[in-house]
This record gives structure tokens, sequence and C-alpha cells, in this order.
């Protein structure tokens, strides 16, 4: 029971938590290619590493976050709100 | 043999009591486990060996003994040596046939060398067809004991939750000296010990050890703030520092798991003592120093008559003294700091004498080993700890702690009872201070593991892993065969995959395996630690049975007046009343109501609603009035469709959005995702109300009467209130209600969104108003055969995960000239694309013919072409409908394709030329 | 479709052998053997589980292309092939899985006799529960569409799933009671380690070397095409590399510039003390996220659902423990004081579409294996004979044509995903 921090609610259960994916921007649907708007769908970078990640935090306070996890230890360096902006 | 009065025995003499072992009764003491028992009444052998079931004794006379796994009433695996006996338990010998004394499989012996390990990969290849009948040989041989019958009484299992500063496993004396320690800090302690008493081997170590054992008991019961668990296991730390203990032995429960959350775990598991592997090493009466330390001082049993005493430690002479003590003959005392050593056990069926390394034979029945200890450090490995092998004391110590975790005892090091007690202290004040209490901070005394001999393994074959019959010679050959790292080994030969789960086995089985490999005790390494520590129940694990259920307000009725209950997800829900044809007929001819509560239920305020739903939906929705409905589908990004529902405006800023049952929770994140995190500029809360309303839909021709009836403040005449319109009002005196002129049945309907503490007064209202309609409720399966006559899809059935909108039929809603909405690059390169199968609507030519759904549209042999999704017999059409997908080559109304029934039969259907089965120009719902 | 050659034998594997080897105290020659590194070889295959050695196996076997090396960062099937729950079946939903895996089970039942290596397989039956409408809906069609396949599966009822398996409760009384499910005789369970251990004594003996502690660091393309791989123990020029590297796909991939519809789960299993034989089958129950099966040892075997999100951390949690034993308790209350004894986790490369990714990438001269998702070890043997040919005779299989990985971008996904759930 991995506990994850929520900037509104502090750390909580990971069962709290529902993983969404990997945050990725979406293409200008008027302009993509087949092949750009695909590679939005299905192709993940999947790092064993440090990942974006979009979380919502479902059973607390049904926000998404914008987390940054690492996918071998872990370890969270940052978790914001998802829609407060920031540095992507 | 029961010895008189032992200064520090457990056992109630005052309370005697009778058990049974293998049927037949057995005296025992309150106190005694089973294994104490059954040795004090002079048995030796409790079980037999997995492979070549040789009988076997007791060994370590502690939860970890591999002889003494036994059956008690329906419980399997019970282990003997540790599981207090009680009155009338029924106890037995696992997997013996036909008896323990007496067991047949023993013949295995005979093929014994043929047995070796691995023998059944290397045979039973080939006739391949005989292959199951050896399998059902060889599953005949599985060891261990029977699960309970299916009708047999459950235990009772439950959990709990704690959040300690400081969590110390185990109750010997440094784990007491860190509890109390800590306690005096002021931090909330819990301290956990597998015993049914605190004290470790102090318990059975002496008049010393005793006198010093009353005063910290006495201590920790005085100090406020430590919570003693005992008869409790700690089976595991898992990320985020929880730690799994299973506490058994509480009034009318059968185990409890707790989930405890401290702040700083303490490991104070102390040490296993190691057998030592030679020819006839499990023989009953060979015995560990701990083992008849344990027999004798804490269940006053005489382990044997005549012992030969193998020792590399202190330990094992203090076992002599005990033996000596006790009245055992000790003929002789090897020990191997002057260079003695043992090199075989004989004996059949028990220990007869002992071959020393100097050639002599001493005979005697009990031989006793003291050849060295195991520190448990799987507890701190599997959560990211390091153990290393320190060859000067012949074990493996902790190198590197977890985070969150300390050490203390010997599982770090030996000392004197000061020593551990001292540690034990220090470590205790620096747990608190890392829960952050204030605790002096004196610096942690050196524990340093004291010197030992390395004697894993003597010179002759003997079993490594008693639990899986694994002997040092198949160790070899497993390393000859080329399964040279310890993985491998363990993988081929199995060793330290039983019950005990290599607490006893796995350094002896790497000390063999580095010998075989020439590697070294470090080069081979251990195998990985993984949880848990200790096994586990599934009782304890599962604990209480909670399920959450979500029932309407008006459930009890439904109930109350013989609904068949219908499992949707987490609602249950009246799927008919007795008779679905009827409940159809009703509404196509009179009135029926329907609790359609579970409906996914939304309301939307802000200003950027339109493009919320303009951006959710394939249709438009930008010019929607105040007081109008439109139906909407939600597709993917990938296009396919994923929900469809209705939503009005209520107001200038006000929609209510509706989502099927089954999806309404993945519509709600839908929703909440798009706003939070592509358009967080746009101005709209999203409020989820499905159990705020109890919904119910007035369905059938006299529907409008039926409401008009029970309706002040809306004007339901047609011209008024048209069909796709919503309107605010009271209903039944309620006021706050929403009234939708909406129509999933093809019938003229209104849905009523009634707040929900009166939905069930609403509900009677309708039925008691509307007697002289007809009025009757109608269930899941009536609204179902409705809606398939009038050729609506619900999606997930009529549509599955690849589905996109284009093959749903929902060509007409699809606004490819909107700037952007979800799934839209998708649809324009479907719409364009070959293909592409098409839901129709399908009728069997036999018209009394219910094509089961998910039958198959084949063309030729196999080929598939399409399938039925949805079916049922029409009362109002008095035939089968259907609905189906189809290759588009037969989408063509008028085709006749070729069903495929689960009983073979190829039977005709063909393709209609619209979805809707009844009223396809849609004169009911406008009426 | 395949050329068999003889190839060279190991000592052969017989109870008569046993029997001599017993008598005559000989030990038995090593299953397979340590090799220098060669500077080059015809084909590198990444990763030594079952997907790999198959590979590197029916190369052999199959197209007498042996000079082959398999390269596997730790000890053989120490990844996803020693920590799946080796349920095998064919039961699958779409067309295109269901001949695929078909081909597997075949090749399975003939594997012992093939690799001279007895793999245990058991075709005990396995039985899929549903708990609701729609589950019985999708077993009927994944029933239909296996008969049509020559697959054996069906629907059966309660009281049959009662007499299959006495210690299912299948009355009302649970919260999702069992309605019904899916009954596929040939499905089963196979000793997991005995097939990586026969396709490797396979493999080696026909020449293939295969290297344990060798990691693959970096994979060397020039012009759009793969010259070569460097390891941990030095470079090997090679014209054709397979990645078979299951939850580490996406990684591996990436050395080549490759991007992948891949990501990682863990996929947890715990198995418990032995017990009777009492389990005569697999058991399945998507809706309560559970598999069970009884090894000849005695042992229960525990799967679920993958992890609820992304991790390359194979450590077990307590809530999958949590899960399992409830959901097992509700199909069977019986078994409450039945201990676990372990639990482990392995890493699932999972794809959009529930289905592998199988053949040529961009990379000319490389190729993958991956996609396995929860299972891979299913198709471990047809997986090898299709890549094999693949490899081999530079055509792309019919069996594995769906699977490849232009799919993605050209939008034709394989429907697989409707069954998959918890499909074991």
């Amino acid at each position: 029971m991995v506990l994850l921090p929520c900037p509104h609610c502090g750390p909580r259960d990971a069962a709290e938590f529902g993983y969404v994916g990997e945050r990725a921007a979406r293409p200008d649907p008027g302009a993509a290619t087949p092949q750009q708007w695909r590679g939005y769908l299905y192709l993940r970078r999947n790092p064993a590493g440090w990942a974006d990640e979009l979380w919502l935090h479902r059973a607390g306070c049904g926000r998404y976050l914008a987390m940054s996890r690492h996918t071998v230890t872990g370890d969270i360096r940052a978790v914001r709100d998802a829609a407060t902006g920031g540095a992507d | 043999m029961r010895l008189d009065g032992q200064p520090g025995e457990v056992i109630h003499r005052g309370t005697p009591l009778t058990f049974t072992w293998n049927g037949r009764p057995y005296p025992a003491f309150a106190g005694d486990t089973i294994g104490s028992a059954l040795a004090a009444a002079g048995e030796r052998v409790f079980s037999r060996s997995l492979k070549y079931h040789r009988p076997r004794g007791l060994l370590t006379a502690d939860g970890n003994d591999p002889g003494c796994l036994v059956q008690v009433d329906g419980e399997p695996n019970v282990r003997g040596a540790h599981r207090r006996v009680s009155a009338g338990m029924a106890v037995t010998a696992q997997g013996v046939w036909p008896s323990l004394r007496f067991d047949l499989k023993a013949l295995n012996r005979l093929a014994g060398p043929a047995l070796s390990t691995g023998f059944y990969y290397k045979t039973f290849i080939r006739p391949r067809r005989l292959w199951p009948y050896y399998e059902r040989v060889l599953r005949r041989f599985s060891p261990g004991g029977r699960v309970p019958s299916p009708s047999s009484p459950a235990g009772r299992y439950e959990h709990r939750y704690a959040h300690p500063d400081v969590l110390v496993a185990g109750g010997g004396p440094a784990g007491m000296a860190a509890a109390l320690a800590a306690a005096e800090a002021g931090a909330r302690v819990m301290l956990v010990d597998d015993q049914p008493a605190l004290g470790g081997h102090l318990r059975w170590g002496g008049p010393d050890g005793l006198a010093a054992l009353a005063q910290l008991r006495a201590a920790v019961a005085a100090a406020g703030g430590i919570e003693v668990l005992t008869d409790s296991v700690v089976t595991g730390q898992y990320e985020g520092g929880l730690v799994a203990v299973v506490q058994h032995g509480l009034p009318g429960l059968t185990e409890r798991l707790v989930k405890a959350r401290p702040r700083q775990l303490v490991a104070a598991a102390g040490l296993i003592e190691r057998p030592y592997v030679i020819a006839g090493n499990d023989l009953p009466g060979v015995m560990l120093s701990t083992a008849v330390r344990r027999l004798i001082n804490l269940y006053a049993v005489r382990p044997g008559a005549r012992a030969v005493v193998f020792t590399a430690n202190d330990d094992g002479t203090a076992a002599a003294a005990d033996l000596a003590r006790a009245g055992v003959d000790v003929r002789r005392v090897v020990d191997a700091r002057d260079g003695g050593d043992i090199v075989r056990v004989r004996g059949r069926g028990g220990v007869r004498a002992v071959e020393c390394g100097d050639g002599s034979v001493v005979r005697c029945d009990l031989l006793v080993t003291a050849v060295g200890w195991t520190a448990p450090t799987g507890l701190l490995t599997m959560t990211g700890g390091r153990a290393a092998y320190r060859a000067g004391a012949a074990r493996f110590v902790p190198t590197e702690l977890p985070d969150g975790v300390l050490a203390t005892g010997g599982l770090v090091g030996d000392g004197t009872l000061a020593e551990l007690i001292g540690h034990g202290r220090a470590v205790g004040q620096a747990a608190a201070r890392r829960a952050g209490r204030t605790a002096p901070a004196s610096p942690v005394p050196d524990l340093v593991p004291a010197p030992h001999p390395e004697l894993f393994a003597g010179r002759t074959n003997g079993f490594v892993d008693f639990t899986e019959d694994v002997s040092t010679k198949d160790l070899a050959a497993a390393v000859a065969e080329g399964y040279d790292s310890i993985e491998l080994v363990k993988r081929y030969t199995t060793a330290t995959m039983g019950p005990t789960q290599g607490k006893l086995e796995a350094v002896n089985t790497i000390a063999v395996v580095a010998a075989a490999t020439g590697r070294g005790i470090p080069e081979t390494g251990t195998t990985t630690a993984r949880p848990p520590y200790a096994p586990v129940s599934l009782g304890a694990l599962a604990g209480r049975n909670y399920q959450p259920v979500r029932r309407s307000p008006m459930h009890d009725w439904h109930v109350a007046h013989g609904a068949t209950p219908l499992v949707a997800g987490a609602w249950i829900r009246p799927d008919h009343y007795g008779d679905p044809a009827g409940e159809v007929r009703a509404v196509r001819q009179g009135v029926g109501i329907i609790d359609v509560t579970p409906l996914g239920k939304f309301e939307l305020r802000g200003p950027h609603i339109p493009d919320l739903l303009e951006l959710l939906y394939v249709n438009r929705w930008r010019k929607l009035a105040v007081g109008a409905v439109r139906y909407g589908v939600m597709c993917t990004e990938d296009g396919v469709v994923f929900d469809d529902g209705v939503t009005g405006r209520l107001g200038e800023h006000r929609y209510l959005l509706t989502a099927t049952s089954s999806g309404a929770e993945a519509v709600g994140e839908w929703l909440e995702r798009w706003l939070q995190t592509e358009r967080a500029h746009w101005r709209v809360h999203v409020v989820p109300m499905t159990d705020a309303y109890a919904s119910i839909n007035v369905a059938g021709p006299r529907s409008r009467e039926l409401v008009r009836r029970l309706t002040t403040g809306i004007d339901l005449s047609p011209e008024a209130f048209p069909y796709m319109r919503v309107r605010l009002g009271e209903v039944a005196g309620v006021p706050d209600c929403v009234v939708w002129r909406i129509g999933f049945t093809g019938e003229l309907s209104y849905e009523l969104h009634v707040p929900a503490g009166n939905g069930l007064r609403v509900w009677e209202a309708l039925l008691a108003t509307g007697v002289d309609l007809g009025v009757r409720p109608f269930g899941v399966e009536a609204q179902r055969i409705l809606r398939l006559e009038k050729g609506h899809l619900v999606v997930g059935q009529d549509t599955d995960g690849l589905t996109q909108a284009y093959s749903a039929g929902l060509d007409w809603a699809i606004k490819m000239d909107k700037d952007d909405f979800v799934g839209k690059p998708e649809l324009a390169w479907q719409r364009v694309r070959d293909g592409q199968v098409v839901l129709v609507g399908l009728q069997p030519a036999d018209p009394e013919l219910v094509p089961p759904e998910s039958s198959q549209l084949v063309e030729g042999d196999r080929r598939i072409v399409g399938r039925i999704t949805s079916s049922r017999f029409s009362p109002t059409l008095d035939r089968s409908i259907a609905l189906g997908f189809v290759a588009p080559d037969l989408a063509e109304p008028g085709t006749v394709v070729t069903m495929l029934l689960p009983d073979g039969r190829r039977l005709p259907a063909r393709v209609m030329p619209q979805l809707a089965h009844v009223d396809p120009e849609g004169k009911r719902l406008h009426g | 479709m395949k050329l068999r050659r003889s190839l060279p034998r190991p000592a052969r594997y017989s109870g008569f052998g046993l029997l001599r080897h017993a008598l005559g105290g000989a030990p038995w020659p090593p299953v397979w053997r340590r090799h220098d590194l060669r500077d080059r070889y015809d084909v590198v295959v990444i990763g030594g589980g079952v997907h790999g050695l198959a590979t590197a196996y029916y190369l052999a076997a199959n197209h007498g292309v042996n000079n082959v090396a398999v390269l596997e960062r730790g000890y053989l099937g120490g990844g996803a092939s020693g920590r799946n729950t080796a349920i095998i079946r064919s039961n699958y939903l779409t067309p295109e899985g269901v001949a695929f895996y078909h081909r597997s089970v075949r090749l399975y039942e003939s594997l012992a006799a093939d690799l001279n290596f007895n793999v245990m397989f058991s075709q005990r039956g396995h039985l899929t529960l549903a708990h609701t409408d729609s589950a019985l809906r999708t077993m009927r069609w994944r029933a239909e569409v296996n008969k049509l396949q020559g697959v054996d599966s069906s629907l059966v009822g309660r009281s049959e799933i009662g007499s299959l398996v006495p210690h299912l409760d299948v009355s009302d009384r649970p919260r999702f009671p069992i309605l019904g499910g899916l009954w596929h005789p040939p499905g089963g369970i196979v000793r997991h380690d005995a097939v990586v251990w026969g396709y490797a004594r396979g493999a080696d003996a026909a020449g293939v070397h295969l290297h344990q502690d060798t990691e693959v660091v970096g994979i060397d393309v020039t012009g759009g095409r793969v010259q070569g791989v460097r390891t941990n123990r030095g470079r090997i020029a090679a014209p054709a590399v397979v990645a078979c590297t299951a939850g580490w796909a996406s990684t591996v991939c990436d050395l080549a510039g490759v991007a992948l519809p891949i990501t990682t789960f863990p996929l947890q299993a715990a198995v418990t003390e032995p017990v009777r034989p009492f389990l005569d089958t697999v058991v399945v129950s998507g809706t309560r996220h559970v598999y069970v099966s009884q090894t000849d040892r005695g042992e229960l075997v525990f799967g679920a659902a993958v992890d609820p999100f992304p991790s390359y951390s194979s450590r077990g949690s307590l809530e999958f423990t949590e899960g399992v034993a409830a959901h097992v308790l509700e199909l069977m209350p019986a078994l409450a004081p039945v201990r676990i004894l372990r639990q482990w986790a392995g890493l699932c490369d999972m794809t959009p579409d529930f289905s592998p990714v199988m053949g040529p990438t961009p990379v000319e001269g490389f190729y993958v294996d991956v996609g396995w998702g929860t299972y891979g070890f299913k198709a471990g043997p047809v997986a090898g004979e299709t890549m094999a040919s693949l490899v081999a005779t530079g055509k792309t299989p019919d069996l594995i044509a769906p699977f490849d990985l232009a799919r993605f971008t050209d939008g034709r996904l394989v429907g697989e995903r409707g069954a998959a759930a918890v499909g074991h």
C-alpha cells in the first residue's frame, strides 16, 4: 500500500487513486496525419525511470494530478493539480 | 516421557485434557503443543516425507518444524510443534496410506536412486497418451493436508488497522528492551511475538534467564503504551512501511490481520538454529539443541533415553546439561571446536546409533546438534534491505536496513543478556526519536556476531531440505547438470520452496551449492526473499467480506411485489415481476412504470457547457434551447463508441446530462478529465446526481394521462410539451422534479427525476392513481425487449471495444463539420474506409426461433461475417427479432444471412431496412 | 510447413535412462554449456525466456540456422517465463487469436516428445466463470468462434460447474452468483521452468550459444539497418536481432529507436502450501479478478489482473494477496484455512488491443516479439516457431500477420480486448 502525495489531501493510500496514463500533448485534430494521431493514441514512452503521468484522486478530491513518478523505485518528485498548468 | 515440574514450564498440570491422534485418544495438559503432548506420550513419528515417505519426527520443536505438519480437524498443514492442543481436537497425520505407521508409499524408497531430483522431467515422456495416468499417480504423492469439505462451517476472520509509533517484531530480551525504551520516551508501541508469552530464548534458557524474564515482563506490563500481541506473527513488511501481523488465539475469532503502519519497525526476530546435513539426519530422534531445551524446559518432556550431543557452541553444551538434568544418559558430547565430527546417523524409523568422525559408533536414541544459527534476514531483504555472509560467524547478517527499519537482538549479533538488553534499549530509543518522540540520544552499542565454525554439511549425503526431500546429492547433481546458479538450483530441486519457506534450509542449500560449484558462499548469493515472511491463511487475508450494494429508494417495494432481482454491477434491480411479456404489452397498450434510478445523471452549471458538449459528443449542441433535450453519443479518441444518453437544458447555464447506468462513473471522470486537463479555462461545474434523484420512466400510450393527474405547474399538452423536451415542476406534491419527454421504449413516455427521498412516494402515487389506466410496473427485461423492438442500441452490447461510431449506425448523429470533437480524426478516416461492419436489424425466417445472443453469422463452412448482438421474442410483433453486425456487403435490406446457432443449426435471417422493428416512423413516440 | 532436420541429441531422457544412471551412478551431462562470446552471430536473440529460447531452438531445428546467440541479462527463465501461472489455453475471442493459440496448444501437446524433456503439460480443462449477463454473452461469443476454428469450447451451466469443481459455491448466496461458464477441455497447466529448460537444452544441443549474465546495453543501427548489439561482455555483429524481452520491451527497443504501443505493468501471483488434490481444472473468474489452479505438487497457484498502475518493480503487495484471498473465498469459501506461502510479480508488456506485436520494425533486420501482456507463456512455442520462420525466410507467416507493429499506425487493431480483461 504505497502512499501517494495529493497536493490537496496530503499523502493517501494509492488505492484511492486511478492511474490514467502517460501525459501527452493532443495533436491538432484538424492537421494531424494518421501517423501522428495514432502515435498520440497508442505509442508510449514507458520509461524505466521518471515518467510524466496523469492520475485521478478518485476516492479523494476528485482532481486530476500531473505526477512525475519513478517507475522503478516508486519515488515521486513532483505532483500538481493538472488544471494549474506548470512547466511541462 | 513427562518430567517432574520444571521451573519454566508452560504446561498447566491442573488442566489435563484429551485429544485424538489418528483416531486414538491422547492425554495432554493445557499449554502443551500438539508435538509436546505426543512426545510426552512417547510418540516419535509425526509425518512422512514428501518423496520417499520417510518417517519424520520433531526436529526443531517450534513453528518451523518440518516433521510436524499435521491435519487438525478441517485445517491442513498445521504446525503441530507450535499449535496449542485443545480438548477434543482431532489431529491426524497427513498424506499417509494406509497409516502413519505402515505407509505403503514408503515403497518409493526402493526406487529411491531413480527418483533423483527432477526425475519427472526425464521420464513419462512417451507414449504421450499415458502421461495423464502417470500424472494422476504423481499427484497422489503430493504432500499436505486436506482442505475442508465445501459444506464445512467457515471460521471468523477480521481486519484491524493500527498506527503505532514503533512496532517491535519479536518479544525476546532485545525486543522487550526496545519496546520498553521506546515506551519510556512516550512512543506508542506494538510488541509482537509468535509464542503465547514474551521472552524468546529466555523462556527455556535456565534459571538466570527466567529471573531476568520475570523482571522484563513485569516492566512491560507496568509500562504504559505497550500493546503486546502474543501468538501473533509479523508476516511481512510492504512498500509504504505497511506491516502485516496475523493474530491467533483471540476469543471468538479464528484469526485477525492487523494492518499496521508504524513510523518505525524494529526487527528483533532472534536466530533460527540450523540442522546439520549428514546421512540419517532426518531420522526421528535427531533434534536441534533448541528443540530439546524447549521440550525439557517448557513442556517437561524427556526427549530420549540415551543421547549424543554434537556441538559447535555453548548452546549445545547447555543442551547437554539440560539433558543430563532431565535424566537422559548423555553418552557422548562431540565438540566441533575441539575437532570432533559426526559422520552418519544410523537407524531405521528412529535413531539407533551415531557414527563419529573418529570412527567410533555410539548407540543412542537421540542425536542433538548445535552447529550454528541463521539470522532470519528475509523480513529486511524483502523490502530493500541487504544481508551479507560473515564467514567468521558462519551466518548472513543484515548490512543495510530499509528505510524506517531498525534491528536488534540475535538478528544483529550475539552478546550477553546485558549486552542484548543494552542494544535493544538503544535501538528502542532511536526508534522513538525517529518516530518524533524525545528520547536520550545514547549511541547504539556494537553487537557483533560471535565467532562460529562453518558447519553446514558433513561428509555424507544428508537431507538439506526436509519438507522437499532434497539431499546433498540432489543439489550436487543439479549443479552438475548445469543448473548452476542458486535460483536455477532452487527451481530445479525445489529446495527451500516448501512450507518452512527456507528459514531452516536456505543457508545449508547455499553452502552445499557453493561447495558443488566451488564458488564460495558470498559469490553463490541468496535467493530472493519474498513475502509473506510467514504463511498467512486466505481467511485472514480476506477478512470479513464487505461488498457494497446500491439500491434505489423503491427497492423494498420491488422485493415486496415479487420482483426477480438482477445483479447489475453494484446495483440490484428488478429484472421482472413474473411476466416480462405481459409487462411489455402493458406498456405498448396502456401504461407501465419502471425504476431507472441507476441511470447516470450529472447536473452541469456554467457558461461553457455548450463548448463541453460540442467537444465530448459527436453531434451538435450549440443551439439547444432552454427546455430542449437531445440524444448524444460519446466516443473516445479512437472513435470507438463510449457512452450515450440524453441531455436537457434546464436553464441558461444549467443542464442535466444522463449516461448509461454502467457507464455513469466513467462518464463523470471523462467530463472532469477534459475540464481539468485539456480545457481548464472553461467554467463548468459537474455535480453527480445519480443517487440524488429517484428516476421513474412512465411509458405507454396512456402515460400522458397518468402523469397529468399527478403533475402541477407543467402543461403536458403535446403542443406545449412535445417529444424531446424537459420541464421542471411538482409531481405528486413533490417539488423540484425534472420531467423529460423521451422514449427509450419507443412509446410516448415521461421520465421523472424525483428527489430521492420522495421516490417511493411518487412511485406509489403513480400506481395508485393509474389503476383505471391499467398501470403496472415493468422490469429491466421488459425494457430490454421494448428497446430492441424500437431498435435502440445498448452501448457495450450492440457495440464492442472496437466499434467505431459509423459501424453502430450512428451516421446521422456525427457532425463532421464541427471544428473538433473527441474521436473526430478517427471517424473521418473510418468514413472513407472500406470493409467496415454495420449494425442492422435482423429477423429470423422462423418467427419462433430466438437465436441466442452471440450466435455467429457465417458464410460457407466457417467464415464469420457477423454476429447477433441482441435478440428477443417480441410480444408486440409475435415473432423473434434481433440486432447484429454484418459485413458491409450483407447490409442491404432483404439480404438473407445464415445464423450458426450454438447447437450447430444453420438457419436463415433477413436483414431489415432499419434497426427498429416496431414503429420505425416513430409515431408512438411523437404521439 | 516445416522441415525438421536431424539434430545432434544430448543424452536421451527416459525411465530406462533414469534407472541406468541411478544404478551406474554416472552423472547426467549438462543441459547446456557456457561459451565465450563470438564476434558475430547470424542471429542475436535478446531475452532468455521461453520466447527467445524457442525462437533460437526453431531457427536451428526447423531452418538449420544455428549460428545463433541468446542473450540473457540474468539467468535463463528468470523473467516472466518463471513468474507466470503457466496456464495454457486457446479459447480466445478473435479468429486471429484462436488460430494462433490453437497452434500453440498443439505444439505444447507434442513438446515433451519433441524436446525429450517432460514439460508436464496437464490438459485438465480450463473453466472461466461468468457472474453477469454480459460475461455470459462474451463467453458464448468466444465459444462460437472457438468451435468454428476447431477448438473444444462450450458454455456450461451451474450444475455442470458444480460437478466439475465441487468446492465452487454455485448457489445464489454470493454477492455475484455464478451464472455459467466457458468450459475448454484442452486447456490446462504446464511446468513453466521445464519448458524453458527443455528449449534451452534443445537449442544448446543444436549449437545455439546461450549467454547468461549478458546484458544488451546498445543496439547498433546505421542507415536504417541493424548492425549488431553491444553487451556488458562486448560487441556482437549480427544482421538479424530479435527482441523477446516482454516487460522490458520498451527499454530494449528504445536502444534501436523503435517506439512501441506498450506499457509495463506488474502482474502478481501467489502460491499456497500444498494440499491434497481437490481441484482438477483451472478456474478463472474475470468478474472477480482471480484465477486458480492446483499443481501436481498440491499447491494452489493464484493470479489476478495486472496491478492498477505501471511499474518496473517486481515487489509483491499486501493488497494483492488480500484481494486474491477475498475473491477466492467468494468462489470457494472452504479454502479459508489454506495458507499463502509465497507471492511474487512479473512484468507484463501490455498493448492497447491485448494482442502481441510480432514481426519486422522500421529498422531493417530488427524484429520484435513483444507486447505479450499476460498471455505470453501460452504462446511461447508458436511465437518461437513463427518468429524463427520470419527471421530465416524473411516472409511473415500468416498466423502472425495480424499482429504486426504497423497495425497501430494503420488502425487495424485486433479485438481481443473484450475477452482478455482477466482472460487467463
